[in-house]
């Protein structure tokens, strides 16, 4: 198809009969930066027939569930986006396998809501779970504090499928914990970023929730002292979530003013008492704890913190010893994983070339480190020509350009936007 | 068995590489290179025409190169401990081992990493950062000997994955020597990944990307302490349904092993470790975590136990009783050497509320095929090792013995499980790939396999069937070590 036929008009034309005319739709809000169509197929045998269509035509196609990941990653968008929406079953939950799977297009909200009677979750916790659909999650890499102790969708991630190049219907894993028959396809498509094809279904492994969770914060007057005695507690005692807030960020979460490290902690009724009575011991008497409905909402607080005032996030990556030199260079508002090796940075530039040369500096620091930084917010104001990824060395660059041709030889998955303009 | 295919390794070659190498790192008489015939899947055997043993990537790069410019298949091999024929040379002439690169070149506690060489041996890393509180955590039984590089191409686990998770969960970066003899440093010390999860892709890819040189490890921080339990059951029913029920009441062990009555009666004729000879079926379990809870922790699994049918529960009193326990159960599988002339390991996964179904189906299977077979496995994650006793000087039960493994698999299938859990497909399962991935799957995985391989010379004829092919194996595996 010339380009010219790639308007709204015919591609709903091209796609009506495959998903019926009234599941196509035009694009709002977030979606507006991903797609000029929206295509809502029910199942992955309609999203296998959509993909054939696109590569036929080479129109490209953008996965969507919320629309969060590619609106923040796409320069423009794509000619449709495959909304999940239709496609949000969750399929199975075995409570005794500890295992669940679900469609695309549920959300975490939905799938912890299932596991709630039976005292389980999947502890991966990104910013509003009832926006975060389970493709998105694991082709967008989101995560939350408690992956210090649970890992993140490539650790949990047991199973998945997905449509890929010829409307291949592939999948990898399976519902058992523990599976080393053929290639990992779940760490291929993990962090994706719908580039290799369209997510159709997860499938994870879930834990206990904890009977008791506690938070402990303590301030500082300077960042150095929190890393160290964040270091120090996460050697003392298990623990489920460890941060680092700059002043800024701390006063944001409801804290006072000041750098403050934040650590959570749980489990059993005697596992709780027991750190409630040692933290201290290792932190000082002048620590604060908090429990029960307290530390839940404290935890949401910590999960879904956005800090609004700011033009840009980014998201560092070093180890976690590196981290704090990093950031030493940014100042102002961070909020950093102390335990994981990663932060996330929020810029209050207005100014695009200020931006750059912030991004600029920080990579060259991160890559000393054998790090990187991406920035995973942005205003369309400064979207611009910003690099959204660092870019690898040329090795693996090689070889990531070589896994998009073999998954994606009609250049139709979400295309333009990865690392190395993939 | 297949031959070593028509290399095209001439004089010319090996002195090209006897130049790279040296002299004392390269083997080519026939009587040296049988010791590399096989790994701990010894049925097959098939030794490389040349065996090579480089110090370093650099000296890989080079060699890969000649081979690459040459197109010689070639075989990496660790430690020669796999399980499945991972490093069996199946039209591969030249072997490549990576035994002497065994440093561990960097550990760092405050990020808790440690960066290796890919032929430093498993237990080696425990060993080295134990003193300051920290362990790598998968622990396969051949932990002793097995490699970081072998267990990365394996993607292994062993009994304290439980709760730690398996080899891929702890690689966070590295540097792998492609076929071409392009070095490759993937992922790294940071978490995040940038990009494709390359490093994620190679991991569990059984040798068939290139040879890993290099690997960054996550460190894991010692438990203050542990208690491990013996609980002791008249059949493995019972036994089963307890695993189910710890789990169930929200509680993840470090580890949860099953012997059954055959491998109780092993071990105790081997090493009188103290085994109740009469039992049919004992679980070790073993907590660990905060010493203040652990005591609770452990009434309460000794109370679900006894409520599932348990007839005693044993808590190991101190370090060396909790030794004891753990020393049965890794040389459960020495021990069965005693029973029988030989023996086939399966390793199968089924969901956790399956045990006692697929238990009762191993069970009709050996009584249908007339055969012996024992289960010691890692309970808490379903994955199962049913140990298949048989004679290869009797021919009819040879056979017997690789079709009750088959079918043994076929049912872990059908109960929606897995053909392996962490020995890998290799040469072994190869045929059984199809149970489990349709022909667009396999397409795709080696799709996959030739990012990193075009000519698929890493490896050849392992993990994925060729089309149309049908891999003949001639008969089970036996004495091996898991």
């Amino acid at each position: 198809m010339p380009p010219a036929l790639h308007d709204p008009a015919n591609l709903a034309r091209a796609f009506a009969p495959i998903v019926g005319e009234a599941n196509l739709r035009p694009p709002s809000g977030a979606e507006l930066r991903c797609a000029k169509l929206m295509v809502a197929p029910s199942s992955a045998d309609e999203i296998a027939e959509v993909v054939r269509g696109c590569e036929s035509d080479r129109i490209t196609l953008a996965p969507i569930g919320a629309g969060r990941t590619l609106a923040e990653i796409r320069s423009a968008p794509a000619d449709i986006g495959i909304s999940l929406a239709r496609m949000n079953r969750i399929v199975a939950y075995e409570p005794d396998d500890m295992t669940i799977v679900a469609e695309a297009g549920a959300t975490l909200a939905e799938l912890d809501a299932a596991m709630a009677a039976h005292g389980q979750w999947l502890p991966i916790d990104p910013p509003r779970p009832e926006l975060t659909a389970m493709g998105a999650m694991v082709a967008g890499a989101r995560f939350g504090p408690s992956r210090l102790s649970e890992g993140t969708a490539r650790d949990l991630l047991i199973g998945v499928r997905f449509a890929g190049h010829g409307g291949r219907l592939v999948h990898g894993g399976g519902r058992v914990v523990k599976n080393v028959a053929g290639y990992d396809l779940m760490k291929v498509m993990t962090g994706s970023f719908g580039t290799l094809g369209i997510i159709t279904e997860t499938t994870f492994r879930v834990r206990p929730r904890a009977a008791r969770r506690l938070v402990a914060t303590m301030r500082f007057s300077d960042a150095a002292s929190s890393f160290r005695a964040a270091r120090t507690l996460h050697d003392a005692v298990p623990l489920t979530h460890l941060e680092v807030a700059s002043p800024p960020v701390a006063a944001a979460l409801g804290l006072a003013e000041e750098f403050t490290l934040i650590a959570g902690c749980g489990g059993s009724p005697v596992e709780a008492d027991y750190l409630r009575a040692r933290i201290p011991e290792i932190l000082g008497a002048n620590c604060a704890i908090a429990g029960g409905a307290e530390a839940d909402a404290f935890h949401h607080r910590l999960r879904d913190f956005d800090f609004a005032a700011s033009s840009a996030e980014l998201l560092a990556a070093t180890a976690p010893a590196e981290l704090p030199a990093l950031l030493a260079e940014v100042g102002g508002a961070w909020l950093a994983f102390a335990g994981s090796g990663v932060a996330r940075i929020f810029l209050n530039l207005r100014a695009a070339g200020g931006l750059d040369r912030m991004v600029g500096a920080l990579r060259t620091r991160a890559r000393d480190a054998r790090g990187h930084v991406r920035v995973s917010r942005i205003i369309p104001e400064l979207r611009g020509g910003i690099e959204i990824f660092d870019r690898p060395a040329a090795p693996a660059m090689n070889l990531m350009r070589r896994m998009k041709t073999a998954f994606d030889p009609s250049g139709v998955f979400n295309p333009g936007c990865f690392v190395g303009g993939l | 068995m297949a031959s070593s295919g028509n290399s095209a390794l001439d004089s010319a070659a090996v002195a090209e590489l006897r130049a790279i190498v040296g002299d004392d790192a390269i083997v080519s008489r026939p009587t040296e290179l049988k010791v590399y015939e096989c790994d701990g899947w010894t049925i097959e055997k098939s030794a490389p025409e040349l065996l090579l043993r480089p110090r370093s990537a650099a000296e890989i790069s080079a060699v890969l190169k000649v081979l690459h410019r040459r197109e010689i298949p070639f075989v990496p091999r660790g430690a020669g401990t796999g399980l499945s024929g991972g490093c069996l040379p199946v039209g591969a002439p030249v072997m490549i081992c990576t035994s002497r690169m065994n440093r561990i070149l960097a550990i760092d506690y405050a990020s808790r990493r440690v960066e290796v060489e890919s032929g430093v041996v498993n237990l080696h890393v425990t060993n080295a950062v134990r003193e300051r509180g920290f362990f790598y955590a998968p622990d396969p039984s051949s932990q002793m000997a097995c490699t970081i590089g072998g267990n990365i191409a394996e993607n292994s686990g062993g009994p304290h994955t439980l709760k730690y998770g398996v080899t891929t969960n702890h690689v966070l970066g590295l540097e792998i020597v492609l076929p071409d003899g392009e070095i490759a440093e993937l992922g790294g010390p940071a978490e995040e990944r940038l990009g494709y999860d390359l490093a994620g892709a190679i991991v569990g890819a059984e040798g068939t990307a290139g040879i890993v040189t290099r690997a960054i490890l996550k460190l894991t921080r010692e438990p203050e302490e542990r208690r491990t339990l013996l609980a002791i059951f008249a059949g493995v029913g019972a036994a089963t349904r307890t695993v189910s029920a710890i789990i169930s009441a929200g509680v993840i062990p470090g580890a949860i092993e099953m012997m059954d009555r055959l491998i109780i009666e092993a071990v105790e004729d081997a090493f009188h470790a103290g085994l109740p000879r009469d039992a049919g079926a004992v679980l070790i379990i073993e907590l660990d975590g905060i010493a203040a809870a652990l005591d609770a922790q452990a009434a309460e699994v000794a109370e679900l136990a006894r409520a599932a049918g348990a007839r005693e529960v044993r808590l190991a009193r101190d370090e060396s009783e909790r030794a004891a326990l753990w020393k049965a159960r890794k040389r459960a599988f020495g021990a069965v050497g005693r029973l029988a002339p030989n023996y086939a390991t399966q390793d199968g996964v089924v969901p956790r509320t399956r045990l006692p179904e697929i238990l009762r189906e191993i069970a009709a299977i050996a009584e249908r095929y007339s055969l012996k077979i024992g289960n010691v496995f890692h309970a808490g994650d379903g994955n199962i090792h049913p140990i298949v006793l048989y004679d290869e000087r009797d021919a009819d039960e040879t056979r017997r013995a690789i079709e009750a493994g088959r079918e043994i698999l076929r049912a872990c299938v059908a109960m929606g499980g897995s053909l392996t859990g962490e020995h890998g497909i290799g040469v072994e399962k190869m045929a059984e790939m199809p149970l489990i991935f349709s022909p667009d799957d396999l397409i795709v995985m080696s799709e996959l396999r030739r990012v990193f391989d075009p000519e698929q010379r890493a490896n050849p004829n392992k993990v994925i069937p060729a089309p149309g092919s049908c891999v003949e194996v001639a008969a089970p595996r036996r004495q091996v070590v898991l």
